[in-house]
């Protein structure tokens, strides 16, 4: 699905360069389920940024379906964030101001590949699969927290993308709700074939996935 | 994009404050210009029409005519007093440059307008006029002939048209703009020909009607000329004649007026610069406050040009409903200048004239245009500079 080679990405700081990342070479194949797992700052979350297309590496070539992701102008870029990624993110990533089902279709919209109203047909669709069918007329401060981290996973699936990136989503979420989250996430990529990437520090949700990659200060350690 | 636009405008309701604030200093900015500017435009027609006295310098009329200050700018009032026709030729005053007589004729049941309606007939030379037909703002494509009339601007009748004076078929032959003096507002201007042909319907004939007699004279100096030496002059050649100028302080008046408008047209453009200036800051603020959604909308698919279309659209919809609001506001503040200031020029007697209904509205849809325009050009590069961020930096509100 994805293949990383010589990725690096460093800051410049008033102390100097900052190697958030350094040197890492990672190939994930389609339709699979990888954990990348690391302390806090171990650039797990920096590479799967990286992956997505959201922050340019200072090194190395990134290469997501076959595409080199940062070969692509601007706009190919969030037209290829668009199609081919769906995020989901560590905190509560929708805007406040739209209803559930705006929020859901949002990234279909902005591609502009099929008519408002399959768009908000599919997104019905996805809100309910998550069990948020009751709600698709609600602002995201009207619901759980859980909720609208299953309403950001509907989101991140509108557009059917090849490559699912999830990044600590369950971070804030009880013990109860974490479990729904991942059952969600895990039936996304059994039932609909879609490669996703779990960046956490939990090792036993991590433990659930096919592939576990352990980053430590930049590198892979295992 | 119609959920971009709304995205937009649900943002301005989340900082209810703030979007009013920005709107009520947008609608103060451009109030001022929509204000400033039609009055600056109507002080400077008003300025044409009383301060230049539509091209006369001065007036001589019959001794004991009644006259005052208002209508000593433009016109001749009506009067049973005459003159000669000839007078000043005969004279040949080298400080008169150009003379002007006028018949004016005030009579009742003409047939124009109400059967009581008191109507100006002013019978004018048009080889000699130089006060009339300047101010023509519509005529028929050829030159005024015997049977031809002109409209004042508070009269309304199509060019061309028939109309009855006494029972007597005339054509419209033009229509004067609006001097906002009442005696060429409403008056019916003809040629002397004209007049006196008309004359002989009239049940009672006005002795300013008889042959080779005028009501009075406006005059036009020579080069370097002044009016104290053309009213000796005049006085000394004209027996029985009045010269009434007007208030020579009212040149010096006109030129610092002048200037004053130029340092008010300056202020305004600084005005709608500083405003510009405003709205980039704040939007400047409102991207720095918004980097976690923007970013998010980055992460989704947005691309460069949607990010900015969000923040346009929110500054322009803000800064567009100011300049609505701002006009508004403008309309009120001009209709308590009318009552006030208006009326206290109109006493002194400088008449006020009102910028047209169609300039007007020109005016106020420049002034909402100009109000969203700067909206755009104040967001465009705060969300320009957004846009060409890391969407992982925005997200995790850095950059």
């Amino acid at each position: 699905m994805f293949a990383c080679r010589q990725v690096g990405k460093s800051y410049r700081t008033e102390r100097g360069v900052v190697n958030a990342v350094a040197g890492i070479d990672l190939d994930v194949p389609a339709g699979r389920f990888a954990a990348i797992i690391g302390r806090s700052g171990s650039g797990k979350s920096t590479l799967m940024a990286m992956i997505g297309g959201l922050s340019r590496p200072s090194a190395g070539t990134i290469e997501v379906g076959g595409t080199d992701v940062w070969r692509l102008s601007e706009t190919a870029l969030a037209a290829f964030r668009n199609e081919k990624i769906g995020y989901v993110f560590q905190f509560a990533s929708l805007l406040p101001t739209l209803r559930l089902i705006d929020n859901v279709a949002l990234p279909a919209m902005l591609g502009r590949r099929q008519s408002t109203a399959a768009t908000y047909t599919r997104a019905s669709g996805l809100l309910d699969r998550m069990g948020l069918g009751g709600y698709l007329d609600a602002y995201p401060s009207e619901i759980s927290a859980g909720e609208q981290r299953r309403a950001a996973i509907a989101r991140a699936l509108i557009n059917d993308p090849a490559l699912l990136l999830a990044d600590e989503p369950t971070s804030d979420l009880d013990e109860q709700t974490e479990i729904e989250i991942m059952d969600e996430l895990l039936a996304v990529n059994r039932e609909l074939g879609t490669t996703l990437v779990l960046v956490t520090h939990n090792l036993a949700l991590a433990e659930q996935a096919e592939q576990i990659v352990h980053i430590a200060n930049g590198a892979i350690v295992a | 994009m119609r959920l971009l636009a709304n995205l937009a405008l649900q943002n301005l309701g989340r900082r209810k404050a703030r979007s009013l604030l920005l709107i009520a200093a947008v609608a103060i900015g451009s109030g001022v210009v929509f204000t400033g500017a039609t009055l600056m435009r109507s002080i400077d027609d008003s300025m044409a029409v009383g301060f230049t006295r539509l091209g006369a310098d001065m007036m001589v009329v019959p001794e004991g005519a009644l006259t005052n200050i208002t209508a000593a700018l433009l016109t001749v009032e009506p009067t049973d007093l005459v003159l000669d026709a000839d007078v000043l030729a005969k004279a040949r005053i080298a400080s008169v440059a150009r003379a002007a007589p006028q018949k004016i004729a005030r009579v009742e049941h003409s047939g124009i307008g109400s059967h009581h309606e008191l109507v100006d007939l002013i019978g004018i030379d048009p080889a000699l006029d130089f006060t009339i037909q300047p101010w023509l703002r519509e005529k028929l494509g050829r030159e005024l002939q015997a049977g031809d009339v002109i409209l004042g601007a508070g009269r309304d009748a199509p060019l061309g048209s028939q109309l009855l004076i006494f029972g007597k078929p005339h054509v419209v032959y033009g229509k004067l703009g609006r001097t906002g003096v009442g005696t060429h507002e409403r008056g019916v201007f003809m040629s002397f020909a004209t007049l006196e042909t008309l004359a002989a319907s009239m049940p009672q004939r006005p002795a300013v009607l008889a042959p080779g007699k005028v009501t009075g004279f406006l005059i036009e100096l020579a080069p370097g000329a002044t009016s104290l030496q053309a009213r000796f002059a005049i006085l000394s050649a004209v027996k029985g004649a009045k010269v009434v100028t007007g208030d020579s302080s009212l040149s010096g008046i006109r030129q610092g007026l002048a200037a004053l408008l130029k340092g008010i047209l300056a202020l305004m453009v600084l005005m709608f610069a500083s405003m510009a200036v405003m709205v980039s800051v704040l939007f400047s603020a409102i991207v720095t406050e918004r980097r976690a959604e923007l970013g998010l909308l980055k992460a989704i698919g947005a691309s460069g040009a949607q990010l900015i279309g969000v923040m346009v659209v929110e500054a322009v919809i803000a800064t567009g409903v100011g300049g609505v609001l701002g006009v508004t506001l403008g309309v009120l503040v001009m209709r308590l200048y009318e009552r006030s200031l208006v009326y206290y020029l109109d006493n002194i007697g400088v008449p006020f004239v009102w910028l047209d209904l169609p300039h007007t509205v020109a005016f106020a849809a420049a002034a909402i245009l100009l109000a969203a325009a700067i909206g755009a050009v104040g967001a465009l590069y705060p969300a320009w500079q957004a846009s060409r961020r890391d969407a992982y930096d925005l997200v995790r509100g850095e950059g």
